[in-house]
C-alpha cells in the first residue's frame, strides 16, 4: 500500500468521517479554533495597546530632562526659607558650557496672552523657544518653517502659530507673511505647526503661539529671566547625569543651599519612559502566559476529546480491524483526523483573530497619529497554527496509540 | 479441506485457568454449510474466534485453505481476515455513519481498491442481496433483516474462502431469521463455504451438518 499521506482514498475516508459526525467534529474544532483565536488576539492585542500608548509620545524625545527654579527650603546666605529665585540667560550659558550630558537644549518661556488678527481675538499660550526645541519636540509643520537659531540670535519679531490657533484667527486663510498682535505687539507669521505626541512641554504646539525665546523676553519685559531649560541627553547617557553640575552652578549663582533639594527642580522623562517600557514588558508577558495557558487548554482539550472519541469508537475500530484494518490503519485514521481538524480549525481561528484585530485597528485609527498596530505578523500566524498542529498531533498520539491496541475480539463481542 | 483443526487447545489464564477448548479436531470441506452448536460457555465462541483469526490458540494446528494459522502478527492476521474470511455478526456491526454501500465497500478500502471500483463491487453484492434500492440508506434506516443482508454483502465483497457467522439470526424475529437462512442456503448452493455458530436448533436444522460442542470438546457426530 502507498504511504497513507499520499493516498487520496485515505483523505476521502477522513473527510467523510469528519463530515458525517458533525457534532463531534464541531466540538473538537471549536476548542482548537478558540485556542488559536485567543492566542492570536492576545498577541496582536498586546501589540496594539502598546502601539496606542507609544503613539502618545511620538515625536517627543524619550531621554528628555528639564531644569527649573524651585523654592528655597533652607534659609541660606540671608535668603529666607520659602523665597523664590529666577533662572537667567547667564545660568543657561554656564550650564551649556559645563553640563556633561546635554545633546540638544532649549530655553522655554511661557505665558498667557491675547492674540489678535484684524477683528478676531483669541486668548492663548505663548511659548518662547530656541531652534533646538524642534529636536526635542518634533513639530509637524503644515505651512512655512519653525523658529531657528538666527531668529533667536536676531530677536526677530516672528511667530509660528499653532494649528488650532491659526484656524481660530485665520479660518481657511493662510497666515504666512501676515501680522498678528500678542498683547498689542506685532509679529510676522512664519509658519503653522502642530505636534503628534499627546505629551507636551509647557503647552501643546497646536494651541500655542511660538516666538523666538529672546524675542519673547524682550517683548514682555522679562529682562534676563528665563522660564526653564529642556535638554536631551546623548545616546547612552541619562538626563540625570547633569544634575550635580547644574545644581552646583545654580547654587553658587543664586545663593542656594548646596544640599537644598527643592531649590532646583529637575524633571527626567527617561524615568517615566522606562516605567512605561516596564509596563509594556509586563503586558507582553501577561499576553504570553495567558496565551500559553489557552494554548495548553486547547491542546489538552484536543487530547481529551480524541480520547473520548477513541473510547466511543472502540466498537467501530474493532469492526474495522475484524474486516481487515491493520493497527497502523487505525492509528493513521485517528491521527489524520486530528491533524486535519487542527489545521483547518487552527487556520480558521487565526483568520478570525486577524479579522477582529483588523476591526480593532480600524476603530482605534487616529487621523493624525495613524493606526495603533493591532495586527498579527504573517510569520506569527503561521507559527501559532504550526505550534497547535505539532502540539495537537502530540496530544492525539496517546489516544491513537490506545486505538491501535484495540483488539477486534474485544470490540465486537456482542453484549 | 478448507478448514483443518488438529488437537487445538485453548486455555484462558487466570487464578483458575480455564481450559475452554480441549483437543479439538475438526475438518470442514469446501462448499459445506456447517453449524457449530453448543450451550453458552461450551467454548463455541472461542472456537469461532480462532477460526476467524481473531484469537490465538495454545497448541495444535489450524490450517485455513492450506495456510497454517499460528502465531501471526496483527498485520498478517488482518491481511488474512480481510482476504479469506467474511464475518457476519449477531448485532450486524455496521458502521452507523456510513451508508449501506460504503459499509459493504469498507473491506476493499483496506485492500487499497480505488473508490470507483470498490463501489461497483459493493453495488454488485447489494444487488445480489436484493438491496440495490437501499444502497444509500444509513443502517439506522434499515430493518434488522436488511441490516443483516448488508452485513452478508460486506462479508462477500472480498470473495473470501469462507463465511463465519456468529449467531446471525440472534437479533432477528423468526420470519426474518428464515429469510436470512434462505440467503445462506442460496449462497451455499452457489458454492460458498459457510460456518454458522448458533444455539438455535432451528438454525442448526437448516444446515447440512451440525457440530456439537460440549465443555470444550466436540461430541462424536450423530451421537
Amino acid at each position: 500500500m502507498k504511504p497513507a499521506i499520499f493516498d487520496i482514498e485515505n483523505w476521502r475516508e477522513i473527510v467523510a468521517t469528519l463530515a458525517r459526525n458533525k457534532t463531534r467534529t464541531f466540538l473538537t474544532a471549536f476548542g482548537i479554533f478558540w485556542g488559536t483565536a485567543m492566542l492570536a488576539m492576545l498577541w496582536g492585542g498586546a501589540r496594539g495597546f502598546e502601539g496606542m500608548m507609544r503613539r502618545n509620545f511620538a515625536g517627543l524625545a524619550t531621554n528628555l530632562g528639564a531644569t527649573y527654579p524651585g523654592v528655597r527650603s533652607v534659609s541660606y546666605k540671608g535668603f529666607n526659607k520659602g523665597s523664590r529665585w529666577n533662572m537667567t540667560v547667564q545660568d543657561l550659558e554656564k550650564i551649556r558650557r559645563l553640563a556633561p550630558a546635554i545633546e540638544f537644549s532649549s530655553e522655554v518661556n511661557s505665558r498667557y496672552a491675547t492674540a489678535a488678527y484684524g477683528t478676531k481675538t483669541k486668548n492663548g499660550n505663548v511659548l518662547g523657544v530656541e531652534g533646538d526645541y524642534a529636536k526635542i519636540m518634533t513639530p509637524v509643520l503644515s505651512e512655512g518653517r519653525f523658529i531657528n537659531a538666527s531668529d533667536v540670535a536676531g530677536s526677530r519679531k516672528v511667530v509660528v502659530i499653532g494649528r488650532n490657533r491659526a484656524t481660530d484667527l485665520f479660518g481657511a486663510e493662510s497666515p504666512l507673511g501676515k501680522y498678528i498682535s500678542l498683547n498689542g505687539i506685532y509679529f510676522r507669521c512664519i509658519g503653522v505647526a502642530g505636534q503628534i505626541s499627546e505629551a507636551s512641554i509647557a503647552g501643546r504646539i497646536d494651541d500655542s503661539f511660538i516666538l523666538p525665546s529672546s524675542t519673547m523676553r524682550r517683548a514682555f519685559n522679562w529682562g534676563n529671566t528665563v522660564g526653564f531649560l529642556v535638554y536631551t541627553a546623548p545616546h547612552g547617557k541619562s538626563p540625570a547625569d547633569n544634575e550635580a553640575v547644574i545644581r552646583r552652578i545654580l547654587s553658587s549663582a543664586h545663593s542656594l543651599h548646596p544640599t537644598d533639594e527643592r531649590a532646583v527642580g529637575f524633571m527626567d522623562a527617561s524615568e517615566m519612559f522606562s516605567t512605561i517600557d516596564g509596563l509594556f514588558l509586563g503586558l507582553t508577558l501577561l499576553a504570553f502566559f495567558v496565551g500559553l495557558g489557552s494554548l495548553m487548554a486547547g491542546v489538552i482539550g484536543v487530547g481529551n476529546i480524541m480520547w473520548i472519541i477513541v473510547k466511543e469508537r472502540t466498537h467501530e475500530f474493532g469492526v474495522r480491524r475484524a474486516i481487515g484494518a491493520r493497527p497502523l490503519d487505525i492509528t493513521v485514521q485517528v491521527l489524520s483526523e486530528s491533524v486535519v481538524l487542527t489545521l483547518v480549525a487552527g487556520t480558521a481561528g487565526v483568520c478570525f483573530a486577524a479579522l477582529v484585530l483588523g476591526i480593532a485597528d480600524k476603530m482605534t485609527v487616529d487621523p493624525v497619529l495613524g493606526n495603533a498596530g493591532f495586527e498579527l505578523p504573517f510569520a506569527t500566524a503561521i507559527g501559532i497554527v504550526l505550534t497547535f498542529f505539532v502540539l495537537g498531533s502530540a496530544a492525539g498520539t496517546l489516544p491513537a496509540a490506545k486505538a491501535m491496541r484495540i483488539k477486534p475480539i474485544e470490540a465486537i463481542r456482542d453484549k | 479441506m478448507i478448514i483443518t483443526l488438529r488437537n487445538v487447545n485453548k486455555t484462558y489464564p487466570g487464578i483458575v485457568p480455564l481450559h475452554v477448548l480441549k483437543d479439538i479436531n475438526l475438518e470442514i470441506e469446501r462448499g459445506e454449510l456447517v453449524s457449530i452448536m453448543g450451550a453458552s460457555g461450551s467454548g463455541k465462541s472461542t472456537l469461532l474466534n480462532i477460526l476467524g483469526i481473531l484469537d490465538n490458540y495454545d497448541s495444535g494446528e489450524y490450517l485455513l485453505d492450506g495456510v497454517l494459522i499460528r502465531d501471526l502478527g496483527e498485520n498478517r492476521a488482518a491481511w488474512l481476515r480481510n482476504r479469506m474470511i467474511g464475518f457476519v455478526f449477531q448485532s450486524f456491526n455496521l458502521i452507523n455513519y456510513k451508508n449501506a454501500l460504503e459499509n459493504v465497500a469498507l473491506p476493499l478500502f483496506y485492500q487499497g481498491v480505488g473508490r470507483r471500483k470498490r463501489n461497483a463491487m459493493a453495488m454488485e453484492q447489494l444487488e445480489r442481496m436484493g438491496l440495490a434500492d437501499r444502497a444509500h440508506h444509513l443502517p439506522g434506516e434499515l430493518s434488522g433483516g436488511q441490516k443483516q443482508r448488508v452485513a452478508i454483502a460486506r462479508a462477500l465483497v472480498t470473495n473470501p474462502s469462507i463465511i463465519l457467522a456468529d449467531e446471525p439470526t440472534g437479533a432477528l424475529d423468526s420470519h426474518t431469521s428464515k429469510e436470512v437462512m434462505d440467503v445462506f442456503r442460496r449462497l451455499n448452493a452457489e458454492g460458498m463455504t459457510i460456518v454458522i455458530v448458533t444455539h438455535d436448533p432451528g438454525v442448526g436444522a437448516a444446515t447440512n451438518r451440525i457440530i456439537r460442542i460440549v465443555d470444550g470438546q466436540i461430541t462424536p457426530e450423530n451421537a
